[in-house]
């Protein structure tokens, strides 16, 4: 062989490697249909992979069981809440490092937050810190600082808050709340978060590339304050295409096959001899319900909610168009949720919801509308056709209304949207964002639900200040009975779990509290 | 020649902004916030109205039409909504990825398409003829979407020669190019049979034969130089498709070209980055069409004629 060929040969072979994503190194390959768009999470509301595991929280949730978190420290060592409930004082580990090797100060926090409600910002994720003094006025652009947040030393931070919010500290430790450092953030300016050149936190990866529409690269972090990641990498793959994803799983080219972008093939992975030990499964804070307004006849009228919630017979939905993987729900607060207690279970009887039917005046039934949004996923419609017949049944001649998004929008805004089905997951661990989204005054209004009930609304108030979390969880339990129970104002369906398939070599891998697809990699191990 | 080019390219103007005026109506009447989209449900209502607010998405649709033309004009197409990035900058970079995409395919429609065409055309209704026949109706009568899985399933699934998806190097590119050339090596070698079909049957031919040459040199040297006009005239429009960005085969196959950020902008609104691409497409067509003409004038000596003529 003449030197020169031997040369081709060599580079060839060496370009062979370098193209493909070599398996042979400790590296966890995971795909997601869309790119991230960046990893600076003040700028989007819907990515949150790269910011779980390039940057760290004051506070962190973490996954203590199937569905069950616990606040844990974060950057924060410790923390005091003053007995009015306003001042919180946050106390940071000393000597944790950015990736860039600066050391992490109170005045990083500081900058962080009023980086997030600067409106020159443009930031997406502002909703989590509006509790604090003088966000506002931030916002509005009337001020030059948050007058909320203060560096009282070098590892002090404290942060004062406009009335005693209960679910501060859960809110800290949502994705939107990581700390970012000044000087490097400042320096980048807008292009923060889009490079690997311009992204830089705590955490335990490190970007190193991004490749945009085609993949991201984290590298371990070998001076992460928890101990190294026991992953080399992370590789982070965009592929859109579901089936695409399922034969790049089977050949090996992908480590973890996420079943939410791909739940036809939930059949195939549950009776597969080869992959069913191989499924992950893990509930999802979130509740699918069924809105009802108040202000539109004959839902007016509390029997025929009643006879709503019992006409729907939920756990055919749940198997037929779920495969059966998840479980009923009958409150609002879905399992998994802080405080949550099973309520008491909503009965399936056509023929009682028939005599409610009756008794409220609609002896040969009644025309409802179910409204649905075209640009929505198909599994709301065929939801709803499924509804449609079982509700018939007991006398509701529902019909099925397809508007586009922004005359969805719009008409609920006013207070004319008709009933619709949805899903909300828990942005953060707590009630609260279940309850004040749905039946506080602003919010009963704004999702169209208007179930104008006073003592709701002073009670979910009062909640939100609340300190003593026993007599806060029995207080929302209170709400669950009387919203659900005896107001018929929510109509619960049921809570899905959310099921992944990994490669033998992959361990240690569990599916997150709140059930997201969006996850830190930090205790994944391959083999 | 230069003449016609500058005029064709002066002609593209009006159509130029005729499109982005149609699309801009078009995006702005087709409902869906790109902030409403972006955020999904949980987004207050006063947080989507502050961001469309910082953004001018609440400006009249004429002023933000017009700052839109002054910009492009001077080269900056704004930034992405979604990705907040320059748009020109995404097209830019993506646009090598669709680029070698596009060559492998048409290379692979050139290589397997004009000499399957030849062939049958010279081999009529010969087994030859019925098997690429029925080989290019197949190219073009398959979804691409169909033609892709199953060549994944059996190159990369079941025999493991190639990579599934990805982009990573060269291997990877051998399925999109062989699943979106296939397509349009049919369209090339049913045009090229016909074409030489038609062509073999003038009188110049019979010349050619009775003078005595022999059959290859009849068919490479005199017909099918007549008979590729129609066919450059394919190339050149298809190239210049497959340039603003294989929509499907790029999802397929995780191809991080200008089809994949195409179908992002319109899934997700993004005014900017959708006008951008759209605007950069037309450009490709356009250009396509104008070096299909030129080509046609090399090849065509009586068009090279009419064009003198038209200039004049």
């Amino acid at each position: 062989m003449t030197k020169k060929m031997k040369l081709l040969l060599a580079s060839g072979l060496a370009s062979l490697v370098l193209m493909s994503p070599a398996l042979a190194e400790n590296m966890l390959r995971i795909s997601y249909p869309e790119d991230p768009k960046t990893a600076d999470v003040q700028m989007t509301t819907d990515s949150y992979t790269l910011p779980l595991n390039i940057f760290d929280r004051l506070v962190e949730s973490e996954t203590t069981g199937p569905g069950v978190s616990a606040l844990v420290p974060g950057l924060a060592e410790k923390w005091e809440i003053s007995a009015d409930g306003l001042t919180y004082t946050f106390h940071l580990r000393a000597g944790v490092k950015f990736h860039d090797g600066a050391v992490l100060k109170a005045d990083d926090v500081v900058y962080t937050f009023d980086r997030m409600l600067n409106p020159a910002t443009k930031a997406l994720n502002t909703d989590i810190l509006t509790f604090i003094a003088g966000a506002q006025e931030r916002m509005d652009g009337k001020a030059d600082s948050v007058s909320g947040l203060k560096a009282l030393d070098d590892q002090t931070v404290q942060i004062t808050l406009t009335q005693p919010y209960a679910a501060f500290l859960a809110l800290l430790a949502s994705p939107g709340a990581s700390i970012y450092e000044r000087a490097f953030t400042e320096k980048a300016g807008d292009q923060f978060g889009l490079t690997p050149e311009t992204t830089n936190g705590t955490g335990p990866f490190i970007l190193t590339d991004y490749t945009l529409n085609d993949s991201e690269t984290l590298e371990a972090n070998e001076n992460y304050w928890r101990g190294r990641p026991k992953l080399d990498r992370l590789l982070i793959r965009v592929v859109s295409d579901s089936e695409t994803l399922r034969m790049l799983f089977e050949s090996d080219e992908i480590d973890v096959f996420d079943l939410d972008y791909a739940p036809t093939q939930t059949p195939y992975f549950y009776g597969s001899d080869q992959w069913k030990d191989q499924v992950r499964s893990g509930p999802r804070v979130g509740i699918y319900y069924y809105n009802i307004n108040q202000l539109k006849k004959p839902f007016d009228d509390v029997r025929v909610r009643q006879a709503f919630q019992m006409a729907i017979d939920r756990q055919t939905i749940l198997d037929k168009n779920f495969y059966g993987k998840g479980k009923l729900e009958d409150g609002v607060m879905p399992r998994g949720l802080a405080c949550y207690m099973p309520a008491t279970p909503i009965e399936y009887n056509p023929a009682k919801a028939k005599e409610l039917l009756k008794e409220a005046g609609y002896p040969d039934g009644v025309e409802i509308n179910l409204q649905q949004v075209s640009s929505w996923s198909t599994k709301w419609s065929d939801m709803n056709q499924i509804i449609q017949a079982q509700v018939a049944e007991a006398g509701f001649k529902a019909n099925i209304v397809t508007t586009d998004e922004a005359a969805f929008l719009a008409a609920r805004k006013v207070g004319e949207a008709e009933a619709y089905t949805q899903v909300w997951s828990a942005d953060f661990n707590d009630p609260d964002n279940f309850f004040y989204t749905f039946f506080s005054e602003s919010g009963t209004k704004t999702r169209g639900y208007n179930n104008n009930d006073p003592e709701v609304f002073a009670a979910i108030e009062k909640a939100r200040g609340m300190t003593d979390q026993a007599e806060r969880c029995k207080l929302y339990q209170d709400l669950t009975a009387q919203i659900v129970g005896k107001d018929a104002a929510w109509v619960p369906l049921f809570s899905l779990d959310h099921s992944y398939v990994v490669q033998p070599r992959v361990k240690n891998f569990t599916v997150p509290w709140n059930g997201w697809s969006d996850m830190n990699y930090y205790n994944v191990e391959v083999e | 020649m230069l003449m016609f080019a500058v005029r064709r390219i002066l002609v593209s103007i009006p159509v130029l902004i005729g499109i982005t005026l149609i699309l801009f109506v078009m995006l702005n009447v087709v409902p869906g916030d790109p902030i409403a989209l972006m955020m999904k449900e949980h987004a207050s209502p006063e947080v989507i109205a502050r961001v469309r607010e910082q953004m001018h998405l609440d400006d009249p649709m004429i002023s933000r039409y017009f700052s839109f033309l002054w910009n492009a004009v001077q080269g900056d197409l704004g930034n992405s909504i979604k990705l907040n990035r320059p748009v020109t900058d995404l097209i830019l970079k993506a646009f090598p990825n669709t680029l070698l995409l596009a060559v492998c395919a048409a290379l692979v429609s050139w290589v397997v398409g004009i000499p399957a065409g030849i062939l049958s055309a010279v081999r009529r209704d010969s087994f030859l003829d019925r098997f690429f026949m029925g080989f290019s109706l197949l190219g073009v009568s398959m979804p691409i979407f169909w033609s892709a899985l199953l060549l994944q399933y059996v190159f990369a699934m079941k025999l493991k020669l190639l990579p599934v998806s990805g982009f990573y190097g060269w291997q990877y590119l051998v399925l999109p190019s062989i699943v979106l050339g296939w397509s349009s090596a049919g369209v090339i070698a049913r045009l090229t049979r016909s074409s030489l079909l038609e062509v073999m049957r003038l009188d110049y031919i019979r010349t050619a034969r009775a003078k005595g040459l022999r059959e290859t040199g009849v068919i490479t040297r005199h017909a099918l130089k007549n008979a590729l006009i129609p066919v450059v005239t394919i190339m050149a429009i298809q190239v210049a498709g497959l340039l603003s960005g294989a929509v499907i085969t790029e999802a397929i196959f995780s191809i991080p070209g200008v089809g994949r950020i195409t179908v992002s902008a319109i899934s997700s609104r993004d005014m900017p980055l959708l006008q951008g691409a759209v605007l950069f497409a037309t450009v490709l067509v356009i250009l396509g069409n104008l070096v299909a003409d030129i080509l046609y004038s090399i090849l065509d000596p009586r068009i090279r004629a009419q064009m003198r003529s038209e200039a004049s």
